[in-house]
């Protein structure tokens, strides 16, 4: 475990070896981040604790742990960096300040692995500011918009933070300590009401991360602007550190007992969190659909998605928040997957935008194959891990007897299955516009992350008890129920899931599909632009199916699913703005009025005493 | 044993040495500071151990105090004479480059006279001799805002000399309140003698008192000399004016309120000042795109409210957490002022939109730029993260709810200082088009040696004090506790010799 904290030491080591040589540093980045996946997957099963820290001024000591909610966690930070980095090395290539970029993704990484093995909220804290400075400066990086949507990112994220910064030092007041189990303790013994202080204020702090609706105004931005291997680790991991907030919070230091004081009349906290939830799936999801900057439609699937984690965890049955926890891993395979090709796609043919592109799937097989499996994921089809997460969350939404929030889960699902469509259509299937026929695969340093993703997808898809044990490992360490699985059914008391029998099922089909065609006659091969254009002539590339897709959605909806909380701050900044003008002329310049102030100044205070006798 | 009363009479006598040596050359002439602040702080180190078990009396002339003048040098007056040192030195470090315009060798002599004044307050025992103190601070201020003789520079002074005039008067009429009362100048004296006043009459005092110095320690709405001044002066006197001048009057007021008023009933009042200059002081930072000293000014206005809000928290951690604030801000403060006098000089402007891209031809300046820039809005693992930290626990800890209000507005306010300092930072590294294209003047190069080892040597003991604050916290709680331990002080004074 020593290994673990010492190892971050190494990170300024990633920024001089760019002053040797590139490839030096590209190695030891590389390396880096292989060897954190090396040595959280040493911890697995552990449960250690390691002071390394003492401020003997505010009387904490600092303290790591890794148990099994840590290492679930852990594995995915360490993994999907790993990924990142190596896309990163063709992906970045000949772009400037390399060795800043290499630095900053190392420092995320290690920051991001600090905040899931913090055994205490301060070390949570101050590894989540770096998290988020980091975070900033590699989103602005691009320079040009992005600039623009850093700066939205990092203030919210201060804000954020102030918020838990507040809460953390309310906790050490009243508990004397910051230990997550002394906190836990000392909160049972609080008012309801100071509990419910505390929760919102870390419900803001890992909302603003995790993007819940209306906090969510940065993500659209900062994700579709940051570079494609960054944007990956944001959508997958980074954001997702909310969830891992939520699920301390909520379950470690407040604990179910502690959540179920909190209630006005019928309505519990829980309830309010699963509405919440409900609008973060509806309202994004339907956005994405309208999108046509490739990266804005995953990340508003982000935003979205996002929602269906805080669901599963804020509805707290067991397969709920095992539902939660798993999608939350599956989530992130599955968007850093289509990060990267989406990353692929642009660094081939120069443009994101979905109205441009189309036929790709001819020129790029192997980005087209892993972008359909990740959207495959995202949509939830059988036999990828999207299924089984989803499954769970609405068997329990259904069985515990809430329909309209299983109604928003599944709508949820159907804007997916529309803007997992587009974004494919308009991408690789279709025509191929004349501009394009040139463009070669990704090379296989970027094809090779990609295809261990997808990978995932289907291996967390067939085989879900690999995860779930993990998960049902993570809920008993906070104290819940946790799942019962086997490698891949679910016993019937908790929910009655056999995936092999699906796979078999499928084999089966396909199977006879395949005896079928192989029986009939043989299909004649068509070229695509061999259409029927009732006489006249079929422009190739005038006819692109892909520009304005969905125009009829726009119609309809586009009107009632605009951002509104994104003009609400812009109009909530211009009038802050105005205020603050207005506040800056009391310095008006004129030396008189200076003087004139000082003197009322002490008038005033004289004044006072003699009235009101402070 | 090195005498205490040298941490004064160095930089005294260096003052009045420099024109001498200019008269010769003016090359020595500018090492002159250097030597003498650097003195002060080895002596002052050596020092230290000593002073942390026992406070030092020295009685000047040699008559028993409280018929002497004496220097108090406790905890909490060596710590600030250290940091007025180790500060001053590194900026007359920096001057030695940056000082161009003549007669230079003045320039030397106002600055040591700054750092005299400075060194006397903090280490003073007497309330006159604090006033003479503080009004040699102040006219060495204002001549050194004048310095560089444009219209800015001079109108700035002028605006700042006229406010300090009537702070300083009113100082002086409270003073002479003081003494018809009690017939003594002595503070441990003083203190003896306050609780058989009545309270009305010593409650005009401090009014008197607290506005009076409050000119100088810049609280709302006395501050208004300060965004002119150190915008206008030249870079390396605006830090010495940033970091450490309006820190004395801060240190005043402290000391009036604790050791001489005992004023526990005014503590929360002067918490809610500081929260007031802090919210205008960020409010007004953030709108300042057109001048980066601008911007920086009001940044330091923000700051002492939080400092002075600190010290109105009353309890050990609170004062704590003000001192610690006051150093993390003087270091951080300094070198951004310091950094900003060179980005200024080669981008030719200090309108923030003529600064970016500057990181590219500068990224020593611009990282330590950055490294500060953290620091002040309170991001780990930099310095200014664990003093935050502790003025809003003690502010919690008080569990009054006047006192959370007040520490939710502080991190409130931290995210409108969040926004402009980011907002800089990017302009610095991020926008301002590719490489190929030029930035500025094409003569933007790195800042020069003498300007890089002291920029850089406080971007280290930011980082340094940010992930060990251990190197400052135990001097800082003892002078915390000094300053509340108000029969301590006049027990060490008054049984001295």
């Amino acid at each position: 475990m020593a290994m673990e904290t010492s190892f971050a030491l190494i990170l300024p080591v990633a920024f001089l070896a760019g002053k040797v040589s590139p490839a030096l540093r590209n190695v030891v980045a590389v390396l880096a981040a292989a060897v954190s996946v090396l040595l959280v997957a040493v911890l697995y099963g552990q449960n250690l604790k390691l002071d390394y820290y003492a401020l003997p001024f505010l009387g904490v000591e600092l303290a790591m742990r890794t148990d099994a909610l840590a290492w679930f966690f852990a594995i995915a930070v360490a993994a999907i960096g790993l990924l990142s980095i190596v896309f990163s090395l063709r992906y970045m290539q000949g772009r400037e300040r390399l060795d800043f970029y290499y630095f900053a993704m190392l420092v995320v990484n290690a920051a991001m692995l600090g905040i899931v093995f913090s055994a205490d909220l301060l070390s949570l804290f101050v590894f989540w500011e770096v998290m988020s400075w980091s975070t900033y400066l590699l989103i602005s990086y691009r320079g040009g918009k992005a600039v623009a949507a850093g700066l939205k990112y990092m203030v919210m994220s201060i804000a954020g933070s102030c918020a838990m910064l507040l809460a953390i030092a309310s906790l050490y007041a009243t508990c004397g300590t910051l230990d997550l189990h002394g906190v836990a303790q000392g909160i049972a013994k609080a008012s309801p009401g100071y509990s419910l202080f505390i929760l919102l204020m870390f419900v803001l702090g890992f909302g603003i991360k995790n993007a819940i609706v209306p906090l969510h105004v940065w993500l659209p931005d900062a994700h579709s602007e940051a570079v494609s291997p960054f944007s990956a680790v944001l959508s997958s991991v980074l954001v997702r550190m909310g969830v891992y907030g939520l699920m301390l919070v909520m379950y470690g230091v407040l604990g179910e007992a502690g959540l179920a004081r909190l209630k006005l009349g019928p309505v519990t906290f829980r309830h309010v969190l699963c509405w919440v939830a409900g609008v973060t799936i509806l309202v994004p999801l339907l956005i994405a659909m309208l999108q046509d900057d490739a990266k804005r439609v995953v990340a508003w699937s982000s935003v979205g998605h996002g929602g269906y984690m805080l669901l599963g965890i804020a509805f707290g049955t067991a397969l709920g928040v095992a539902g939660g926890l798993f999608h939350t891993l599956n989530y992130a395979v599955c968007v850093a997957l289509l990060f990267l090709a989406v990353g692929a796609v642009e660094h081939r043919t120069g443009t994101r935008d979905l109205n441009e592109l189309g036929g790709l799937m001819k020129r790029m097989p192997v980005t087209f194959v892993t972008a359909l499996i990740a959207v495959c994921g995202l949509i939830g089809v059988p036999l990828t891990n999207g299924f089984v997460s989803k499954w769970f969350i609405y068997k329990t939404l259904i069985t515990e007897g809430y329909p309209f929030l299983a109604l928003v889960a599944l709508i949820g699902t159907w804007a997916t299955v529309l803007y997992g469509y587009k974004l494919i259509h308009n991408a690789f299937l279709g025509q191929l516009p004349s501009g394009y026929r040139e463009v070669r695969e990704v090379p296989f340093s970027m094809q090779l992350p990609m295809i261990l993703l997808s990978l995932a997808v289907i291996l967390f898809g067939v085989l879900p008890g690999i995860a779930v044990r993990a998960i049902g490992s993570a809920q008993a360490s906070l104290g819940l129920k946790a799942l019962e699985s086997g490698l891949w059914a679910l016993p019937p008391a908790v929910g009655e899931l056999n995936t092999i029998n699906i796979l078999s099922g499928v084999i089966a089909s396909l199977a006879l599909v395949y005896v079928a065609f192989a029986l009939a006659t043989k299909a004649r091969r068509v070229d695509q632009s061999d259409s029927y254009g009732a006489g006249s002539y079929v422009p190739m590339d005038r006819y692109q199916y892909s520009v304005n897709f969905y125009q009829r959605a726009h119609e309809l909806i586009g009107p009632y699913v605009r951002d509104r909380v994104d003009e609400f701050y812009r109009w909530l900044v211009g009038k802050a703005e105005g205020f603050f003008e207005q506040a800056r002329k009391m310095y008006s310049g004129n030396v008189n009025t200076y003087a004139a102030y000082i003197v009322i100044f002490l008038a005033l205070l004289i004044i006072l005493k003699l009235g009101g006798q402070i | 044993m090195v005498s205490p009363s040298l941490l004064v009479a160095i930089p005294l006598a260096s003052a009045f040495a420099a024109p001498l040596v200019g008269l010769g050359s003016k090359k020595l002439a500018k090492c002159i500071p250097p030597l003498a602040l650097a003195a002060n702080l080895v002596i002052g180190l050596l020092l230290l151990p000593r002073v942390l078990e026992k406070a030092i009396v020295v009685s000047i002339g040699g008559f028993p105090p409280p018929f002497c003048i004496n220097l108090m040098v406790g905890p909490l007056g060596l710590s600030l004479a250290i940091l007025i040192s180790l500060v001053g030195l590194l900026i007359s470090i920096y001057a030695t480059g940056y000082i161009k315009t003549e007669p230079t060798e003045k320039y030397h002599a106002l600055f040591l006279l700054l750092a005299t004044g400075a060194l006397g307050i903090v280490l003073t025992g007497d309330i006159f001799n604090l006033f003479v103190f503080f009004e040699i601070l102040c006219v060495a201020s204002y001549g050194l805002t004048a310095y560089e003789k444009d219209r800015a520079g001079t109108e700035a002074a002028m605006k700042y000399l006229i406010q300090g005039t009537v702070g300083s008067t009113f100082i002086l009429v409270a003073i002479g309140f003081l003494y018809g009362l009690f017939g003594t100048l002595n503070m441990a004296d003083i203190a003896t003698k306050v609780p058989s006043a009545e309270p009305l009459h010593l409650f005009l005092i401090l009014a008197f008192f607290v506005v009076g110095f409050g000119v100088e320690a810049a609280i709302f709405p006395l501050n208004a000399w300060l965004p002119d001044a150190h915008s206008s002066a030249p870079s390396s006197v605006s830090a010495i004016l940033s970091a450490i001048a309006i820190k004395t009057g801060v240190y005043a007021i402290a000391r009036i309120t604790y050791t001489l008023m005992n004023a526990q009933g005014f503590l929360i009042f002067i918490s809610l000042i500081g929260i007031i200059t802090l919210v205008v002081g960020e409010i007004a930072a953030y709108r300042q795109k057109d001048d980066i000293k601008r911007m920086l000014a009001y940044s330091s206005i923000g700051q002492i409210g939080l400092i002075v809000f600190a010290i109105g928290i009353g309890t050990s951690l609170g004062v704590f957490g003000a001192l610690f604030q006051l150093v993390n801000h003087a270091l951080a403060k300094c070198l951004l002022f310091l950094a900003a006098g060179y980005m200024i000089y080669r981008a030719g402007s200090k309108k923030l939109s003529d600064m970016q891209g500057l990181a590219r031809r500068m990224p020593l300046t611009a990282v330590a730029f950055t490294v500060a820039a953290f620091s002040l809005v309170g991001l780990p693992p930099f310095a200014g993260f664990m003093s935050k930290l502790s003025i809003v626990s003690a502010a919690l800890k008080t569990g009054r709810s006047a006192y959370v209000a007040f520490a939710a507005i502080a991190l409130a306010a931290t995210v409108v200082e969040g926004g402009y300092f980011f907002r800089v930072v990017q302009g610095l590294y991020f926008r301002g088009g590719s490489k190929g294209e030029s930035v500025g003047p094409t003569k933007a190069k790195e800042a020069p040696a003498a300007a890089l080892i002291p920029i850089l040597v406080l971007a280290a003991l930011v980082i340094a004090i940010g992930v060990y604050p251990q190197l400052v916290t135990n001097v800082l709680d003892h002078a915390a506790k000094e300053l509340l331990d108000r029969g301590a002080y006049i027990t060490n004074v008054l049984e001295a010799l």
